[in-house]
């Protein structure tokens, strides 16, 4: 059965058009797509991501538990701070990937993607073996929502957030009298908040940050906006870019781990490998050079050679070109500057490899985390 | 008369319009624009091809996806729009006037055209 957040109805209300997304009926887009996308790069939007999901860890183990379970190193995430982290099997293939943050000793907060909340908790279950550490399952008590562009802060500033955030903290803060947890993390490129609510209260959020967004120009942005401005930023889509077949050097994320931890964690051996001497495949930027769209699952070609398959591709609303991400061979000859072929429609069309992020991060404070 | 008053439309969401000269100016409806959402890029046939009724003829991008446009009679090609080519936009603006695809001389016979539905029972059937 589709599931539904408790802003369903506020969707419908604004007139969104509905889709079905991992196991979720959610609002794709309220008015157009491009102008979505726009409000978020010059303004500020307002999204449900009710559907992903909060997992608390607690227990006195709860460290050594998350030491096993990601390569990142979490002894050194301070109170208050969040960390992106990937989810590997033992074969350094990637179950999930997530954002920890922590939230106390022996307290922290583990957000996942909608559609792999359950293999995330099966994984997890099977990894707390001997450890005195519960996994609790939130995400039903639990409404997310996302305030992302260049006006966020201010923005929030007017109703009521009073503490001063680095990118990648979480505070608890009074919103409009509304208790919450208040994060400077995005999936957007832009600068931006995630506001943790208990149910009860998302409906009257979502109705003030419209009401107060009034004046700095807000709209509600859909699913569909919040894939074309991840695009651009080069964040992962798990299920497109991310799956169990890809490492996170694979992907591109060798940045993000840690190379000194000493805990041993799932892949760790293959994962410390491909750090030095490079995965089977890697994940590349590419602009169209030929008129047409690049899209999930066309394949990709060098010389008459078939050597890998576009993960994400669409429009940047941004830039007025076509972009995709792409896994091709890992062959040092397709590197910046070089040409490739994306397959449409039983064609070949030109496309650039280029540097990701696709747009520059102008309007983006500094990124602790990268 | 307006012009919704004119067209037949197929299932899968395309028009025909016959012309006083006897061909027809083949697009989509404003039913099948609205679903797809912004238009970000149309590859339509070059003039002079033929298509079987049901054949896709042209692709329409959305920022979502690609779709096949799919010949509702069987044609050749006689003028394509080309203003779309850097307007694609223009379709989620105006599907019938100025965002019409193609122009065609038919090819078949006309009782291809007895599963095509006038516009009221088009809309009827979608809704």
């Amino acid at each position: 059965m589709t599931k539904e957040t408790f802003l369903h109805d506020k969707h419908i209300a604004l007139g969104a058009r509905m889709v079905d997304f991992a196991g979720w009926h959610m609002p794709v887009q309220y008015t157009s797509i491009i102008e979505e996308h726009r409000t978020v790069r010059e303004n500020v939007g307002v999204f449900d991501v009710s559907h992903m999901g909060e997992v608390f860890i607690t227990g006195k183990d709860s460290l050594a538990f998350l030491q096993k379970i990601v390569p990142q190193d979490i002894s050194k995430l301070a109170y208050e701070k969040a960390v992106y982290c990937q989810l590997p099997n033992k074969k350094g293939g990637l179950i999930d990937d997530l954002i920890i943050y922590k939230l106390g000793i022996n307290l922290y907060l583990v957000i996942c993607n909608a559609a792999r909340i359950d293999e995330d908790l099966n994984w997890m279950v099977r990894n707390k073996k001997g450890l005195d550490v519960k996994i609790d399952n939130q995400s039903h008590n639990y409404s997310l929502l996302a305030v992302q562009g260049p006006k966020a802060d201010e923005l929030l500033r007017t109703m009521g957030l009073e503490t001063q955030q680095e990118s990648f903290t979480i505070k608890p803060a009074v919103i409009c009298g509304i208790k919450l947890l208040i994060s400077r993390t995005g999936y957007t490129g832009e600068d931006g908040y995630e506001l943790l609510v208990e149910n009860e209260f998302s409906e009257e959020l979502w109705d003030k940050i419209l009401k107060y967004g009034k004046a700095f120009n807000i709209k509600p942005i859909g699913l569909g906006a919040r894939d074309t401005l991840r695009l651009e930023a080069a964040l992962h889509l798990y299920g497109n870019d991310l799956d169990e077949d890809t490492t996170p050097v694979e992907a591109g994320l060798g940045w993000s781990i840690s190379k000194d931890k000493q805990e041993d964690y799932n892949g760790k051996e293959i994962i410390m490998e491909q750090l030095k001497h490079g995965g089977r495949k890697k994940l590349i930027g590419l602009k169209m050079l030929d008129k047409g769209i690049a899209r999930h699952g066309y394949e990709v070609y060098k010389k008459g050679e078939r050597i890998g398959i576009v993960t994400s591709g669409g429009i940047s609303p941004t830039l007025g070109e076509n972009i995709a991400l792409a896994y091709v061979k890992n062959d040092k000859d397709i590197c910046t500057g070089s040409t490739v072929q994306v397959m449409i429609r039983e064609k070949l069309h030109d496309a650039g490899v280029v540097k990701k992020p696709f747009i520059c991060k102008k309007n983006r404070i500094k990124n602790t985390g990268e | 008369m307006s012009i919704t008053e004119k067209i037949l439309c197929s299932k899968s969401h395309e028009y025909i319009l016959k012309n006083d000269d006897g061909t027809y100016t083949i697009g989509l409806t404003d039913y099948a624009v609205e679903q797809l959402g912004d238009i970000v890029y149309l590859e339509l046939p070059e003039a002079g091809s033929d298509f079987k009724k049901g054949e896709t003829f042209a692709t329409v991008e959305s920022v979502k996806a690609a779709s096949e446009i799919y010949a509702p009679i069987s044609f050749k090609v006689t003028e394509i729009n080309e203003s779309l080519a850097d307007a694609p936009e223009t379709l989620n603006e105006d599907c019938y006037e100025k965002g019409w695809l193609i122009k065609a001389e038919a090819t078949g016979d006309i009782t291809e055209q007895n599963d095509l539905m006038e516009y009221e029972d088009y809309k009827e059937e979608v809704e």
